[in-house]
């Protein structure tokens, strides 16, 4: 099967199929959300801009205010911003690491594979959460890029494991032991041979982290051990529920952010799924 | 069969080790002073010379004035010993004694959500994979359910069912009106509290496993064997069920390595209906820079996740027919 | 489908093992509990409470309760009651009328000049049937000379007590050596008197630190349970009290701990908790709706308990300079930290910080003359002539010598309110042009600064209710500069002069009311020259309650208001009385 025609059917049933369609665009359109939406509206998210506090949703506060009078539709879209740069940048750190250790594993095998894997089993094992919690403890500062740091640093394993299972497969295939025998050193092997064959595979692992990269970050914000400089969907859910909207019955608070986590995240897995049936056709024919 | 249960412990006792080197070492690298920092919460109303004696006992009993190889191992010492240090927060109750209070409700919430979402979301999915209608309604909710952040789903049912129509209470194990007895209108308080919490829980674990199994079942009805015995004529029903008995062995997988994201799940969602478990204590423990108490409560999650993983582990060995005869190649 | 069933067996049984091996929630009834007196059947444990009889309350505890220790009054939050309820003082003090009031003591007074006499009531007994006598007063009070570690060796050390005499079993003299008379006022309703006969044989590590479980003392209510969420306390039928001050009404209290302030307010409009002294910021609405009560129908709907002060760090440029600061104060919108912030619930402060009980020591020629309020052409007016000018046109001033002027509030992150408080000061004082941004840091790093001095402004606000303005000066004035500052004084503001006029106060007799007069008017023109610190509003007393099942709350219109608190410390400043005067709804 030459490139070309693979990659025209991987188009065209790309283009066919409703899962991946629909999350494409619902990611797309939250993507220029958060691009575009703090340029919407004069309030700065933390800004007590509503002398009357909490009110409904309005023509001049489009998802209302907060209990301070602070902008929701701001906090939110600058808080879509700090979604995507998690789930980017936690996601693809995760993916990476998840790359080195997995190729490296499952290429070299033998006492390698043993300690790297190991060392997944090890640290798939303990609660990434309750080590994220305890090192956001400690520290005093926190940004979201430290977030996306330590996100990325915990959620690797998974992904490694993945990736180990696919290389060990692909490593005994003919057109590797043939780059092999002609010399070719195993890094270049493993980015020339092995990574484009499984790269459909490596985007379905990098979208999964990116989904699991954007809860565990709402789930420390909501916590309260988000960054300590910006706003983020988990840290509007944790305000407001701080701050009483759900006695108050101030639900323009509380739903516009854990909806959008939920719709960003669920288009996610459709893409996921999408992707899937358009790389295996066997499952297409359900 | 012995050298897979063997493997499997060093794995276990390796990453206990690890765990409490981390536990170990986190407080100790981290910038600032722990103690002081703690001992501020009740600095008010006392005097300077008294705060000195508790900076001094605390500094002691981190051992922050031995070489750092012997703190190290007075930590794992003290640590078979049962011994977890005094809380600060709760000073001077004992972290163990702390610890011990909070575990049976975890247990109480966790062990029936975890289960009975296995079971159901196992059911549900083979379920929506027999025909084109249920998959199109069971799979898109399972998917949002487990797309959903745990947190949210509690603080929606919690404003839903607590608030909206106030038939249920959000926050407590009981009602604040008893003390706790052995009366059928404790036991009712008991389940009346622990409902939605439960509820946030297996709603989201629901819907995970529900789509695992229906995308386990659709790869394994394609698989050759189930050509191969629908082609000799088998009833569809005893390929389902071929499928499914197939099916089922990776989910178990898919139970231990989904330990860690239940239990995040269970913390927060303690913190939602102020539930007193390891989540909420937890959650407390480091909004009052608790050190003693953090370390203690990530110990006990460790402790907690790895028993689970080898009970999973034993389950695993008497389902699968394989690992019963003794095979010990690649698993994974 | 039988596989599947297996393992849920094995894993329910397994986990049910587990959960089997941790402790039972359920308490036995409590074994030492004292014994009830003669003549009455020991009543049957309670294990529901009926509604009429049981009070319901939040907002005191933010943990679960880990100690009855009278002697560890930070701790006491968690477990409020052991103070107040169990444990009772000489007197009692009302901050509304600012008078004492004689409680297990009938009547104390300074003899001469160094000597303090108190006659007990007669009939005072602990709640296990022993008599309370001068006996347990002395050995309390020496306790703190034998300990250094309790919080009230300073009694010895620093207020200037060298002995104390029990003549008869209800006679005490305290002599003293140049004592501190604003102190020992403290002392008075703040010392809690422990029972001799059960504490003399105690070490020295459990009378400081021991978690004294099941305490046993004089007052109004005793230990009953407590939970991870509650404590529940029973009313004492034998107090000695009942023929002096009358009956608690509610038999049961239970003081309900909630996770947050949402879940207090539900319960508030649910009717299931009748005082909440939780924050609820939304509560001006409801209160204006008639959802609850609360002690002003109007703004600022609750009593002033603290002072917020926006402490200076006076070793850092430009905050070493008089002038800067004066201009400092003029330039912070505090009516919008009022009304956005707070949504109207705290009151704006005295410029000299003193609470409006105090008020009476206020110095209105002073006030006049050196006051301060928002005004953001004069604070701008004030820069220019002590020489700060925008001299690189970036909208800020510089310094005098031209360097850049750059600052920074801050207060510890997740604390909405203060921060939302920190934002209003930094966008007012920039429009005064000066630039200062608000920061958030974590409370170890906030507290590390806030007592190592490397802050350049931050809020605080330790000082609460007292008898005597001094309480709050000392905090704001407390020296010996330190190398940590850790419970005052955290600008080190440097000034001997004035130290001396604090101490000065602190040896002015407590009935010499125009001598106090005359000290704090001294230490105010100082203060208020020299600005070492601004005081911004008043924290408020929070405080709202539902009449559903009880009535007879203390509110503005009152007779004899009390204060409606639950908060540890309050129960003897008004708190008991509230309960004392509550009745049954109808």
């Amino acid at each position: 099967m030459s490139a070309q025609k693979k990659k025209n059917e991987f188009i065209y049933f790309s283009s066919r199929n409703p899962k991946l369609l629909a999350g494409v665009s619902i990611i797309l359109l939250f993507l220029i959300l958060g691009l575009i939406g703090p340029s919407l509206t004069d309030h700065d998210p933390f800004a007590y801009a509503n002398p009357l506090g909490a009110q409904p949703p309005s023509s001049g506060y489009w998802f209302g205010t907060t209990f301070f009078g602070q902008d929701v539709f701001s906090q939110l879209v600058n808080g879509l911003r700090a979604t995507f740069l998690v789930g980017a940048i936690g996601g693809g750190l995760g993916t990476l690491l998840g790359m080195l250790i997995g190729f490296t594993a499952g290429y070299r095998g033998g006492v390698v594979d043993e300690i790297l894997n190991a060392l997944t089993n090890i640290v798939l094992v303990i609660p990434t959460l309750a080590v994220l919690l305890i090192i956001a403890a400690y520290l005093e500062v926190r940004s979201i890029f430290t977030e996306c740091l330590f996100i990325g640093l915990t959620a690797w394993p998974w992904a490694a494991r993945a990736i180990r299972a696919q290389t060990f497969s692909l490593r005994t295939r003919d057109f590797v032991d043939l780059a092999r025998m002609s010399g070719m050193r195993p890094l270049k092997i493993i980015f020339t041979e092995i990574a484009p064959n499984m790269m459909s595979y490596l985007l379905l692992v990098f979208i999964l982290q990116f989904g699991g990269a954007i809860l565990t970050a709402a789930t420390l914000d909501f916590i309260g051990l988000g960054p300590t400089n910006a706003i983020s969907l988990g840290m509007m859910m944790q305000y407001s529920v701080m701050w009483g909207a759900l006695q108050l019955g101030t639900w323009w608070w509380f739903i516009p952010p854990g909806l959008a986590i939920t719709i960003i995240v669920g288009a996610l897995y459709s893409m996921n799924v999408g992707l899937d049936e358009v790389f295996n056709p066997k499952l297409r024919e359900m | 069969m012995k050298r897979y249960f063997g493997r499997k412990i060093l794995i276990y006792l390796l990453t206990f080790f690890l765990a409490v080197t981390i536990d170990w070492m986190i407080p100790r690298f981290m910038p600032g002073d722990p103690v002081r920092n703690m001992l501020t919460r009740v600095s008010v109303n006392t005097n300077a010379s008294a705060i000195q004696m508790m900076y001094d006992y605390y500094s002691h009993l981190f051992g922050l004035d031995m070489p750092l190889w012997q703190q190290y191992l007075s930590f794992w010492k003290s640590l078979f010993m049962g011994e977890l240090g005094i809380s600060v927060y709760l000073f001077p109750t004992p972290v163990k004694d702390v610890l011990l209070r909070a575990i049976p409700y975890d247990a109480f919430l966790l062990v029936p959500s975890i289960l009975l979402s296995w079971y159901a979301g196992n059911k549900f999915g083979a379920f929506a994979a027999r025909s084109k209608w249920l998959d199109n309604t069971i799979s898109p909710l399972s998917y949002i359910l487990t797309a959903t952040p745990y947190m949210w789903l509690g603080i929606l049912l919690a404003w839903f069912f607590g608030i909206v129509l106030g038939i249920f209470p959000i926050a407590g194990a009981y009602s604040f009106t008893m003390r706790p007895n052995l009366s059928w209108n404790f036991i009712g308080s008991v389940f009346h509290h622990w409902f939605l919490p439960f509820a946030s829980l297996f709603l989201v674990g629901f819907g995970g496993w529900a789509i695992g199994m229906r995308n386990m079942i659709i790869y394994e009805l394609e698989a050759d064997y189930s050509h191969f015995l629908g082609a000799l004529g088998a009833p569809k029903k005893l390929v389902r069920k071929y499928a499914f008995s197939n099916a089922v062995l990776p989910q178990i997988t898919g139970l231990a390595l989904q330990l860690g994201v239940i239990v995040a799940g269970a913390l927060v969602t303690e913190v939602v209906f102020s539930y007193p478990g390891i989540g909420y204590l937890l959650l407390a423990a480091i909004q009052n820079q608790d050190y003693f108490l953090i370390q203690g409560c990530f110990l006990f999650i460790i402790i907690g996740v790895l028993l689970a993983n080898f009970i999973i582990d034993i389950a695993y060995i008497l389902v699968d027919p394989r690992t019963r005869r003794g095979m010990t190649g690649e698993t994974a | 489908m039988k596989r599947t069933t297996i393992v849920i067996s094995i894993l329910a049984a397994l986990s049910m093992l587990l959960a089997a091996c941790g402790p039972t929630p359920t308490q036995a009834a409590p074994t030492s509990e004292p014994a009830p007196s003669e003549g009455q059947e020991p009543e049957p444990v309670a294990t529901e409470f009926p509604r009429n009889e049981t009070l319901y309350v939040s907002g005191a505890a933010w943990g679960p309760a880990s100690t009855w220790n009278p002697f560890q009054p930070g701790s006491l939050a968690n477990t409020t009651g052991t103070i107040g309820f169990v444990y009772e003082f000489l007197f009692d003090f009302d901050p509304l009328t600012g008078e004492f009031i004689p409680w297990l003591a009938e009547s104390g007074d300074w003899a001469d000049d160094t000597t303090y006499e108190v006659t007990l009531r007669s009939g005072l007994a602990w709640s296990d049937g022993q008599p309370l006598t001068a006996a347990d007063v002395k050995f309390t009070a020496e306790l703190g000379q034998k300990y250094a570690a309790l919080w009230f060796a300073p009694l010895w050390t620093n207020t200037g007590l060298t002995a104390v005499e029990a003549a008869d079993d209800t006679h005490v003299t305290f002599t003293f050596s140049d004592p501190l008379y604003q102190e020992w006022g403290n002392y008075l309703y703040n010392l809690p008197i422990v029972p001799k006969h059960l504490w003399e044989n105690r070490t020295e590590e459990e009378i400081t630190t021991g978690a004294n479980e099941k305490p046993v003392g004089s007052g109004a209510y005793m230990y009953l349970d407590n939970a991870e969420d509650r404590n529940i306390w029973a009313r004492n039928e034998n107090w000695w009290g009942i023929n002096v001050f009358g009956k608690p009404a509610p038999k049961y209290i239970v003081d309900i701990r909630t996770s947050s302030n949402n879940i207090a307010l539900g319960m508030v409009l649910k009717g299931e908790l009748d005082l909440s002294n939780n924050f609820l910021p939304g509560v001006a609405t409801l209160a204006d709706q008639g959802y609850v009560k609360t002690y002003f129908a109007k703004a600022p709907y609750m009593l002033s308990a603290n002072t917020a002060v926006l402490f200076l760090n006076t070793t850092l440029k430009p905050m070493d300079d008089a002038a800067f600061r004066r201009a400092l104060a003029f330039a912070i919108d505090v009516p919008s930290i009022v009304n956005v912030a707070y949504a109207q619930l705290v009151k704006a402060a005295s410029p000299t910080g003193l609470l409006p009980s105090l008020s009476k020591f206020d110095d209105k020629a002073v006030l006049a003359e050196l006051g301060y309020k928002f005004d953001t052409a004069k604070a701008k007016q004030m820069l220019a002539d002590a020489g700060y000018a925008d001299v690189d046109n970036d909208g800020f001033v510089e310094a005098p010598d031209g360097s850049k002027i750059e600052l920074e509030v801050t207060c510890p992150n997740g604390w909405t309110d203060w921060m939302a408080a920190i934002d209003i000061i930094a966008s007012s004082a920039q429009e005064a042009g000066i630039n200062i941004k608000a920061a958030y840091p974590d409370y170890g790093a906030w507290n590390t600064a806030l007592q190592g001095g490397t802050f350049h402004m931050t809020l605080n606000n330790w000082a609460g209710m007292s008898n005597t303005p001094w309480t709050l000066y000392n905090l704001l004035f407390r020296h010996p500069i330190q190398e940590q500052m850790q419970s005052g004084n955290f600008g080190r503001y440097d000034n001997q002069d004035l130290f001396d006029l604090v101490d000065a106060l602190a040896k002015v007799p407590v009935t010499d009311e125009a001598g106090m007069k005359a000290a704090c008017s001294a230490i105010q023109e100082m203060m208020l020259t020299d600005m070492p610190m601004i005081p911004l509003w008043y924290n408020g007393l929070w405080s709202q309650y539902s009449t559903s099942t009880w009535n007879n709350w203390p509110d503005e219109n009152a007779a004899n208001p009390t204060l409606p608190t639950t908060w540890s410390g309050y129960w003897q400043m008004g708190g008991l009385m509230t309960l004392i005067n509550l009745a049954p709804a109808e």
